[in-house]
C-alpha cells in the first residue's frame, strides 16, 4: 500500500517536469517533413468548446456554456475547461457509451439488462478504475451474484460460446482480428496464426453457460478437464493439433494437477454448476491483462486515442499486424509504456490527449493543405471531422432543441443510428431510413419545439446569435445573420419559421459530425 | 491486404461492414440503396431486365397447384384440369393461372434438400445449401447488384411482407454485396416511414429550409469537405428524390377497376404494388404470400389460400403482357419447400424437399414449357432432377446475366451462382 502511494508520488512528480503531452506532440510533428508549414492553425475557440464538450462530456454546450467559454479571456481557460468536464457528470455518461460500444458493440442485451450493464460501468468510470482492473473482473466473474453479476455481461450476453467469444477478446482486448485462423493459419498475415486463435479457446473450452445458454439467469459452470484440438483445413493430412491456454506468444501455463478425486469445489451432478478447483478461464483474466501482454495496454491506449482523434494510430482499431502498422510506431509504443504507469489510468490518458496541440487543432484544412491532392488523415496535419455517436447525437439534439438532458430518445436514436450488432463501427454511413428520420421523422421535430418557442420570444436582432449558438455552439457569419433576418421579415408564423431554421441548423454536415 | 472477413463454423453471419464498403478509408457509403446513375432514359426502361418473385410462404403444395397427381393415393380431393396448352394439366384450384400457361414454365423435378423453413428459404433465396463460413445473397440483392435500375433514385431491392414495418433499414440478405443491396421491406404494403412530409410543413416552408440548409452545407464543405460529409449531404438529396416518387409506393392511387381485378384483399392489394414498382423500374420485388404450412387441413387450407393467390397472380401477368413488361420482366412463383404426398392423418401434407415444383414467365422464359417428372403418385422425381442452384442459374440466365461469373468480396472470386449447377436450357427461350 505504502509502496503503490510512493510509487504513484514519484510518477505525480515526473508527469510535473516531463508531462506526457508535449511529447505526444513533438511525435506528431516528426511524422511528417512539412509538418510545420502544412499543419492546420489552433481551432478556435469556439470549435474547441463544441469538441471538447462532446468529447469529454457527450453533448454539445448550453449558450450560456459557450458565451462564458468565448468571453473567458484567461489564458488557460483550455486546460481549466477540460479539467471541469473531466469532473463533470457528463464524461461518466459519456465514457459509459465508449465503454460499452467498445465491449458490446451494440448486441442486444441478452443475459445483463442494460440498465444493470450501465450502472456497472458508471460505478467503474465515476471512481476511474484502472481499465485492467476492470477487464479483469469482467473476464473472471462467473456471473453466479446477482450482486456483481452485471460484471460478466462481456461473456454472458455472448452466450459464452466458444468461438464468438475467442473472436471478440481477441479483437477488442488484443487488437487482432484473428477470426480466419480459427480454420487455418491465416493466408496473408504472418502472425496470425492458428494456435494463436486456439490458445486463447483452450481458456474457454471448459467453460459454458449453466444449465444452459437458453436460460435468462444462466452463470458460467466449468469442468475440470478437456483440451482444444484442431485441423487446419489446408492440411491434406488432417493432423490434429492441440495447444495449452496461451495469450499472443506468451508463456504456456503450468496447469496444476490437482489430486484424483480433488478435481472440484463443487462437482459435475445432475443440476449442480460444476466448480473446478484449478480454473482455467479465471487464469485468462489475469493472462490478458498481464503487463507481459504489451497488446492489451496497446489496443486500449489506440481505441482511446482513435476515440479522440477519429481514428486509431492502428486502424482499424482491431487490425493491428505488422501489414498494417502504427502510423506513428513509437507514440503508439510511448504512450502504451505511460498507460502500464500510470496504473491504466483512462481518464488520465484522455486528459492528455485533450490537452495536445494535436487534438486542439482546426478541422478546417488551411489554404496550402487545401491545395494537396489528398490530406493523409493518419498525419494529424489537420482535425479529423468524427461523426456523432448514436448517443451524442440523441443528447446534441436534445440540447439544441432546448431540452437538455435527452435521455428519453436515446433508445430511438440508438435504434436508427447504432449500426450493425456485433460489428465494430468503422466507417461513415448516411442510409436512407436515417436521412427520412432526420428530415420527416416526427421525433427530431418534437425534439426541436421547445428551442424554436424560446427563439420566438426574442427581438428579432437577438434571434441569429442566439440560434446559432445553441445549435452550433457558434455565433454566426454577417451572412448567415442576413438570412435568418430575411426569413424572419418573411415568416407569416414566426414559431414555424423558427422551428425550421432550427431544423436546418440540426440537419447540416456542421452539426452532424464532430469537427 | 484484403481481411478475411468471414467466420468459419460460427453461428455469426460475419461479412462486416468495412469490408463491403469497400477500399480502405473509403468512408462513402450511400446507404442501403441501390441507386443507379440518373439519366436512365426511355430505351433503357424496355431494355431494363426485373425480377418479381411470388414467394408462398410456408411451403406450398406442389399437388394443389403444378404437379397434381388425380386419383393416386396421395392426390387429394382435387381434379387435374386443362390449361391453354395442349397436353399440360395443373390443379384445379388454379382456373384463371391455368388460362395463363402458355406464358409459364414449369419445373416439376426440384429436390430442394432441406424441410426446414429457415434454411430452405436460404437455400431457394440464394440458390446454394448453407456452406460454413460464408453468407451468400439473395436473389433480389444480386439482381439488384448486377441490373441497371430504371428507377434512379428508387431502391433496387423491395420485399412486400404480409405484415409488420416498413423500412430501409440495413438486412444481411445482401451478404457481402453490402447494405447498398439489401432489401427494404414494405410490411403489408405500407410504404417506408417518414417518406411523407409531416402536415404542419408546407412545401414552400420544405424549400426554403432545404435551401439553408445547402447554404451551411456550402460554407462547411470550403474547408472542411470529406468523402464523409459528401456522403451525409447526398444522402438527403436521395431522400428528396425518394419523397419525389413517393406515390409509387402508394397503391391508392390506382383506378379502382384495375384494383377489383387484382382483388380486393391484402395479396391482390400486394400483388398490384408490386407492378406499380416494376412499372417504376425497380429492379426487383419480392412479394410474400402467407401461410401455406398445412400440417392440418391441407386441403381446406389451399382452396382459400390458392383462391386468393389464382386471380391476382393471372391478373398481374395480363397487365405486365399488355404493358410491354413480360418480356423484359421475370416472374417466379416458389417456396422454401414443397409438401408431402403423404396426406397425415389431420388431413394435412407436412414439409417435404424432395420432389416438387416451381413456375416462371416472363423474361427469357419459354412459355408452356415443362421439365422434369414425378413418379405417378409424387414420392420422388422420376426424371431431370434439378435443386436451386440450377434455378438461380435458369433466373440469371433468363435476365441476360452470365451465373457463371464472379463476384469479388475482398478481391476473393465467389461465384455468382453455384459452380456444381447449370442453367435449365429447357425452359429458356
Amino acid at each position: 500500500m505504502l509502496l503503490s502511494v510512493l510509487l504513484a508520488a514519484a510518477v505525480a512528480a515526473d508527469d510535473a517536469r516531463n508531462p506526457l503531452h508535449p511529447r505526444i506532440d513533438a511525435a506528431i510533428a516528426a511524422g511528417h517533413p512539412d509538418f510545420a508549414t502544412l499543419a492546420a492553425p489552433p481551432a478556435d475557440d469556439a470549435e474547441f468548446v463544441r469538441r471538447a464538450y462532446l468529447d469529454l462530456a457527450g453533448t454539445i454546450p448550453t449558450v450560456a456554456e459557450v458565451r462564458a467559454f468565448l468571453d473567458d479571456k484567461s489564458p488557460g481557460k483550455r486546460a481549466g475547461l477540460i479539467d471541469q468536464l473531466l469532473a463533470s457528470p457528463g464524461y461518466v455518461r459519456r465514457m459509459v457509451w465508449f465503454l460499452d460500444v467498445t465491449l458490446m458493440e451494440r448486441r442486444p442485451d441478452v443475459k445483463v439488462t442494460r440498465t444493470a450493464w450501465e450502472e456497472y460501468l458508471r460505478a467503474a468510470v465515476a471512481n476511474n478504475r484502472p481499465y485492467d482492473a476492470l477487464v479483469r473482473e469482467m473476464l473472471s466473474n462467473d456471473g453466479a451474484d446477482p450482486k456483481t453479476r452485471p460484471a460478466a455481461k462481456f461473456l454472458l450476453d455472448r452466450n459464452l460460446e466458444r468461438d464468438p467469444v475467442t473472436r471478440d477478446l481477441s479483437r477488442v482486448f488484443l487488437g487482432r482480428d484473428i477470426r480466419c485462423a480459427q480454420c487455418h493459419d491465416h493466408p496473408s498475415i504472418t502472425d496470425y496464426k492458428q494456435a494463436e486463435y486456439f490458445g486463447l479457446a483452450a481458456f474457454l473450452n471448459r467453460s459454458a453457460l449453466f444449465p444452459s445458454a437458453a436460460v435468462a439467469n444462466a452463470a458460467i459452470g466449468e469442468k475440470a478437464d478437456g483440451d482444444v484440438t484442431f485441423v487446419s483445413v489446408f492440411d491434406k493430412d488432417k493432423k490434429q493439433n492441440t495447444t495449452p491456454p496461451m495469450v499472443l506468444g506468451g508463456k504456456p501455463f503450468a496447469e496444476p494437477k490437482p489430486e484424483k478425486g480433488k478435481e472440484y469445489k463443487v462437482a459435475p451432478a445432475a443440476n449442480v454448476r460444476p466448480v473446478p478447483t484449478f480454473s482455467r478461464r479465471e487464469l485468462l483474466a489475469g493472462a490478458i491483462t498481464s503487463p507481459e501482454n504489451t497488446a492489451f495496454a496497446r489496443t486500449a491506449v489506440n481505441r482511446v486515442w482513435a476515440m479522440m482523434l477519429g481514428r486509431g494510430l492502428v486502424e482499424a482499431v482491431d487490425w493491428d499486424h505488422p501489414g498494417n502498422p502504427p502510423s506513428h510506431p513509437e507514440l503508439l509504443d510511448l504512450l502504451s509504456a505511460e498507460f502500464v504507469r500510470h496504473n491504466h489510468d483512462v481518464k488520465w490518458l484522455v486528459r492528455q490527449i485533450a490537452l495536445t496541440r494535436t487534438y486542439q487543432r482546426s478541422s478546417e484544412a488551411p489554404a496550402a493543405l487545401a491545395k494537396l491532392e489528398s490530406v493523409p488523415a493518419d498525419r494529424y496535419l489537420v482535425a479529423n471531422l468524427k461523426p456523432l455517436t448514436a448517443e451524442h447525437l440523441a443528447f446534441a439534439v436534445a440540447q439544441a432543441g432546448g431540452q437538455p438532458g435527452g435521455a428519453g430518445s436515446v433508445g430511438t436514436f440508438r435504434a436508427m443510428f447504432g449500426g450493425r450488432p456485433g460489428e465494430s463501427q468503422a466507417d461513415f454511413t448516411a442510409t436512407l431510413d436515417q436521412t427520412l428520420f432526420l428530415k420527416y421523422g416526427p421525433a427530431l421535430r418534437g425534439v426541436l419545439a421547445p428551442r424554436a418557442a424560446a427563439l420566438a420570444k426574442l427581438p428579432d436582432e437577438a434571434v441569429a446569435d442566439e440560434l446559432f449558438l445553441s445549435v452550433l455552439s457558434r455565433r454566426p457569419t454577417a451572412d448567415e445573420a442576413k438570412d435568418v433576418a430575411d426569413a424572419l421579415r418573411r415568416a407569416k408564423d414566426r414559431t414555424a419559421a423558427l422551428s425550421e431554421l432550427v431544423w436546418a441548423l440540426v440537419a447540416s454536415a456542421e452539426f452532424r459530425f464532430n469537427h | 491486404m484484403p481481411r478475411c472477413d468471414y467466420a468459419c463454423r460460427t453461428a455469426d453471419h460475419s461479412v462486416t461492414r468495412r469490408g463491403f464498403l469497400g477500399a480502405a478509408g473509403a468512408t462513402a457509403a450511400l446507404g442501403p440503396l441501390g441507386f443507379a446513375a440518373p439519366g436512365a432514359g426511355a430505351e433503357l426502361a424496355k431494355a431494363q431486365k426485373r425480377v418479381l418473385v411470388l414467394f408462398l410462404s410456408g411451403g406450398v403444395s406442389q399437388l394443389e397447384t403444378w404437379d397434381p397427381k388425380p386419383n393416386t393415393d396421395t392426390g387429394g380431393p382435387f381434379k387435374a384440369i386443362p390449361t391453354s396448352v395442349p397436353g399440360t394439366h395443373i390443379c384445379e384450384l388454379l382456373p384463371h393461372t391455368a388460362k395463363q400457361a402458355h406464358r409459364l414454365a414449369i419445373v416439376r423435378s426440384l429436390n430442394s434438400v432441406s424441410p426446414d423453413h429457415g434454411i430452405g428459404q436460404r437455400i431457394m433465396m440464394t440458390g446454394r445449401p448453407p456452406e460454413a463460413g460464408i453468407e451468400y445473397p439473395e436473389l433480389g440483392a444480386v439482381a439488384a447488384r448486377l441490373l441497371a435500375s430504371g428507377a434512379p433514385g428508387l431502391p433496387g431491392h423491395l420485399q412486400i411482407l404480409p405484415k409488420g414495418g416498413s423500412g430501409f433499414g440495413t438486412k444481411a440478405d445482401a451478404a457481402f454485396l453490402g447494405p447498398k443491396y439489401a432489401s427494404v421491406s414494405l410490411g403489408d404494403g405500407k410504404p417506408p416511414a417518414d417518406l411523407l412530409r409531416p402536415k404542419d410543413l408546407s412545401p414552400e416552408s420544405d424549400a426554403a429550409r432545404e435551401e439553408f440548409r445547402r447554404k451551411l452545407n456550402d460554407r462547411f464543405a470550403k474547408s472542411r469537405k470529406s468523402a464523409a460529409t459528401d456522403a451525409y449531404t447526398e444522402s438527403f438529396d436521395q431522400a428528396e428524390r425518394v419523397v419525389r416518387q413517393g406515390e409509387v409506393f402508394d397503391v391508392e392511387r390506382e383506378d379502382p377497376k384495375v384494383a377489383d381485378r387484382y382483388g380486393r384483399h391484402d395479396l391482390g392489394r400486394h400483388l398490384l404494388l408490386a407492378r406499380r414498382l416494376l412499372e417504376a423500374g425497380v429492379t426487383y420485388v419480392k412479394v410474400s404470400h402467407s401461410n401455406y404450412d398445412t400440417h392440418h387441413e391441407n386441403f381446406d387450407f389451399h382452396i382459400e389460400q390458392l383462391g386468393e393467390f389464382d386471380r391476382p397472380f393471372a391478373a398481374l401477368l395480363d397487365d405486365l403482357a399488355d404493358r410491354g413488361m413480360l418480356d423484359s420482366t421475370l416472374v417466379v412463383v416458389m417456396s422454401e419447400m414443397g409438401r408431402t404426398p403423404k396426406i397425415n392423418d389431420r388431413y394435412g401434407r407436412d414439409h417435404w424437399s424432395k420432389a416438387w415444383s416451381v413456375a416462371l414467365a416472363g423474361a427469357g422464359i419459354k412459355g408452356g414449357a415443362v421439365v422434369g417428372k414425378t413418379t405417378a403418385n409424387g414420392t420422388a422425381v422420376a426424371d431431370r432432377e434439378v435443386y436451386s442452384g440450377h434455378l438461380f442459374h435458369t433466373y440469371l440466365a433468363a435476365v441476360g446475366l452470365d451465373p457463371t461469373k464472379n463476384f469479388y468480396p475482398n478481391e476473393r472470386p465467389v461465384p455468382i451462382a453455384d459452380p456444381k449447377a447449370a442453367a435449365i436450357r429447357e425452359i429458356l427461350a
